[in-house]
């Protein structure tokens, strides 16, 4: 369906190849997974498969491209439009219409079909995906997950052969992102549709792969199956870091399979009482009765909590649950809110310039917002600067922090993870003594994830700080987090150590738990600090 | 409740009916009246979208509009004698520039004078930014013909792109806020703008990508799923702002 033959890649103005000499065919119905580190290359390898890359962004390919026989060199990208669907990495920047019925019928009015056409296939696309309750709502309105339900079906509308999706789910909350994962699933059963996926989680994906492409960053790509390919790489879920760790010959990609992999393990150990730190009772935090309203819409209902020293709190709850306005709400900058919050017995609404950089520090969801130097070296200034602090501060921090980043670089050009590392320290150089995140991990790889935990577990634990952090990331949350705030609907529907709240939802179960249950481990770390104090 | 739709061209004609009128009677208390109508009419059956919130920008845009107005007019221009209110410095001109002063003696002519034309010049920009408020610009670029494929581009990302800048602003200068950075003055406006900039050119480059996949220019001729059709209840709207045109 698809082939690579001997293609390589090069942007102008850069001195390494994304794609050096790949060749690949991909069968018709296959599911193939693109997986690298940030910045190597996954998207420029999907934009080549339509030809928006080099037709769109420039640079110079090597060797041919050809989908179903057309050559990506002969046609334009919308001279695929009816092979090829591509949904992008962030859909709303994709949409083009108001409403669900037009944005689904965009591209096949541009392509002049037929008005009968046109209305069997909405129907039919609009049943597909379960979109029939939402057909004349409009776009912006949307959940996160509904939004992307809506991209796949304005691909699925053209009845096309390929799919390519950039991080389908890396917006989404666990549940959404399985509800997208299992329409794909289906598609490529079913319909026998080729989809080709790039994505950072793989623990969400790896299940449903056929093959995988692994691509090194330095042009080097290696293909193979799943089970090949997890035994080398180093990007892997939590499940084959376990498997490696317990010596296994075997690697499980599924839950299933590795519970039967580990039935031993799990049968001779015995459950040891985890020791845990007695929680800290100095109020950080006095949230009461917080209400935010958006026009006649609440978003969260007189919420009152207590947020304590020391603790590294995560707050969890599906897309559009009111997690991002409880963030703002905390760091007092939430507008059309009543209730109290008080932070170290200062309103925080009240908190300004220097007092608020010292005592909250906030990383929004989009990092990119806080920067706004030409260079990374003159943002390091000016952080310096604003909290009058020795010159180069901030920059060594960051250096410490994340090393390799070229003081010159515009943060622009910056991987996803170097930016928000880079936020971070600006952030940080103020020394707050609070941390808040808003959804830190979207769009990082394993490495950047691992330096983000180390990070924020060494800013709690050695200068005694507190961290709040929204996130959809079950794996991270069970890494770093000692405490976890559900909130469904606007209200806290769960607040408790991780331990006790993560455990007693299975889909926010992280995947350690979910092969060592009933054992109490949710991270490979757990299971490693048992077992090696188990006597052999 | 579903919401009355209107052919997009209605309001668009209406409107401009209407702001032909009051650049026609040219009295400040017509445009006011205008501008009342108007008002109702977006309070009603404004879209809850990004361009919904065209119409509030304007009013604020006018505010200003005004009070520069009525500065500049007040001490700059011909002078128009009668009932002075406070005297300024008159500032020297050459000789060849007979007529105009600035400073001087401010009469109240001169403030009724440029209060009314400032009512008039607001009352035509609040109508349009009415106009804008009532149809969503994706509708009335289905109505009108593709002409060049570069155009239409262009045309949707400026109406999809542009609106959601008002939400990036926001969001931005939120983040600025974050870092305790003052959001007043000449300075903070280079903080938001740059990162806006580029978050502008990245979307547009994004939905340019976008479209193109989906086959966008690939036909001249472009079928409409759903048909946008002209109804009775356009027909009378368009004639009574017609009907108001002729009559002033």
């Amino acid at each position: 369906m698809i082939k690579f033959s001997h293609v390589s890649l090069v942007y102008p103005n850069s001195t390494t190849t994304v794609i050096e000499d790949l060749n690949l065919e991909i069968s018709e119905g296959e599911l193939v997974l693109v997986i690298g580190p940030t910045g190597s290359g996954k998207s420029s390898l999907l934009r080549l498969i339509n030809g928006l890359v080099p037709h769109h962004t420039g640079g110079i390919l090597a060797g041919d491209i050809s989908v179903h026989g057309l050559s990506t060199r002969m046609v334009k990208p919308g001279g695929l439009a009816h092979l090829i669907g591509i949904v992008g990495q962030n859909p709303l920047n994709g949409f083009v219409a108001d409403t669900v019925e037009e944005e689904l019928a965009f591209a096949m009015e541009a392509l002049n079909m037929p008005n009968e056409v046109m209305r069997r296939r909405v129907e039919e696309v609009l049943d597909l995906l379960s979109l029939v309750p939402l057909r004349n709502r409009t776009i912006a309105t949307l959940s996160g997950g509904e939004q992307q339900r809506v991209a796949i079906a304005s691909a699925l509308v053209m009845q096309p052969k390929v799919l390519v999706l950039d991080e389908p789910t890396s917006a989404l909350d666990p549940i959404a992102a399985e509800e997208v994962l299992s329409i794909l699933h289906r598609l490529v059963h079913d319909l026998s549709l080729t989809v080709v996926i790039a994505e950072h989680k793989l623990e969400r994906v790896i299940g449903f792969a056929d093959r995988i492409i692994h691509i090194n960053g330095d042009g080097r790509t290696i293909v193979g199956s799943p089970e090949e390919i997890m035994k080398i790489s180093s990007i892997a879920p939590p499940i084959v870091h376990l498997a490696r760790v317990l010596g296994l010959n075997e690697v499980g990609l599924s839950v299933r399979h590795m519970r039967r992999l580990t039935e031993n393990i799990r049968n001779s150990t015995s459950i040891q009482e985890k020791h845990i730190d007695a929680p800290s009772t100095k109020t950080v935090i006095d949230i009461e009765k917080l209400s935010v309203m958006y026009g006649s819409h609440s978003v969260l209902n007189s919420l009152s909590t207590t947020i304590f020293d020391n603790e590294i709190v995560a707050i969890m709850g599906r897309n559009g649950a009111g997690k991002t306005s409880l963030l703002k709400a905390i760091a007092g900058v939430s507008e059309n809110h009543s209730g109290v919050v008080t932070t170290h017995s200062l309103l925080s609404k009240d908190l300004h310039s220097k007092l608020r950089r010292q005592t909250i520090g906030f990383v929004p969801q989009e990092p990119s917002d806080l920067l706004y130097a030409q260079t990374v070296e003159k943002e390091c200034a000016q952080a310096d600067s604003d909290n009058e602090i020795a010159d180069g501060t901030t920059l060594s921090l960051l250096h410490h922090l994340v090393p390799g980043v070229s003081p010159t670089t515009h943060p622009r050009d910056l991987s996803e993870g170097q930016r928000l590392g880079l936020a971070l320290c600006v952030v940080l150089s103020a020394n707050p003594k609070i941390l808040i995140l808003d959804e830190p991990t979207r769009g990082l790889d394993y490495e950047a994830k691992k330096a983000l935990t180390s990070i924020l577990l060494e800013f709690c634990s050695v200068f005694n700080r507190t961290v709040i952090l929204a996130t959809h990331d079950v794996e991270l949350v069970a890494e770093l987090a000692t405490r976890v705030i559900f909130i469904a609907d606007g209200d806290i529907v769960a607040d408790g150590p991780t331990h006790s709240v993560l455990l007693a939802s299975p889909a926010f179960a992280p995947q350690v738990f979910k092969v060592m249950s009933p054992k109490p481990w949710l991270t490979v770390k757990d299971v490693i600090s048992v077992i090696s104090v188990k006597p052999q | 409740m579903k919401k009355i739709s209107f052919h997009p061209l209605t309001w668009w004609i209406w409107c401009s009916a209407i702001a032909i009128s009051v650049a026609r009677i040219n009295t400040p208390v017509f445009a006011l009246t205008s501008v009342g109508v108007v008002g109702l009419i977006v309070f009603f059956y404004r879209e809850i979208a990004p361009w919904g919130k065209t119409f509030m920008w304007s009013l604020k845009l006018s505010l200003w509009i005004l009070i520069i107005r009525i500065l500049t007019g007040l001490t700059i221009g011909v002078p128009i004698p009668g009932t002075v209110l406070f005297s300024v410095p008159r500032i020297p001109l050459p000789h060849w520039m007979p007529g105009i002063r600035i400073g001087g003696d401010l009469t109240l002519e001169r403030l009724t004078s440029a209060l009314s034309e400032g009512i008039i010049i607001c009352a035509i920009i609040v109508i349009f930014a009415a106009a804008t408020s009532l149809t969503s610009p994706h509708r009335l670029l289905r109505v009108l013909p593709v002409f060049i494929y570069e155009f239409g581009v262009s045309v949707v990302i400026a109406t999809s792109v542009l609106p959601q800048l008002v939400t990036s602003i926001g969001r931005i200068r939120q983040a600025q806020r974050f870092r305790g950075q003052d959001i007043k003055g000449l300075k903070s406006y280079r903080r938001v703008a740059i990162p806006l900039l580029e978050e502008v050119l990245a979307r547009a480059l994004e939905l340019a990508a976008a479209m193109d996949s989906r086959g966008y220019g690939m036909n001249r001729k472009q079928t409409r799923y759903r048909p946008i059709s002209w109804a009775l209840r356009d027909s009378a709207i368009v004639a009574s702002g017609l009907l108001v045109m002729g009559l002033s």
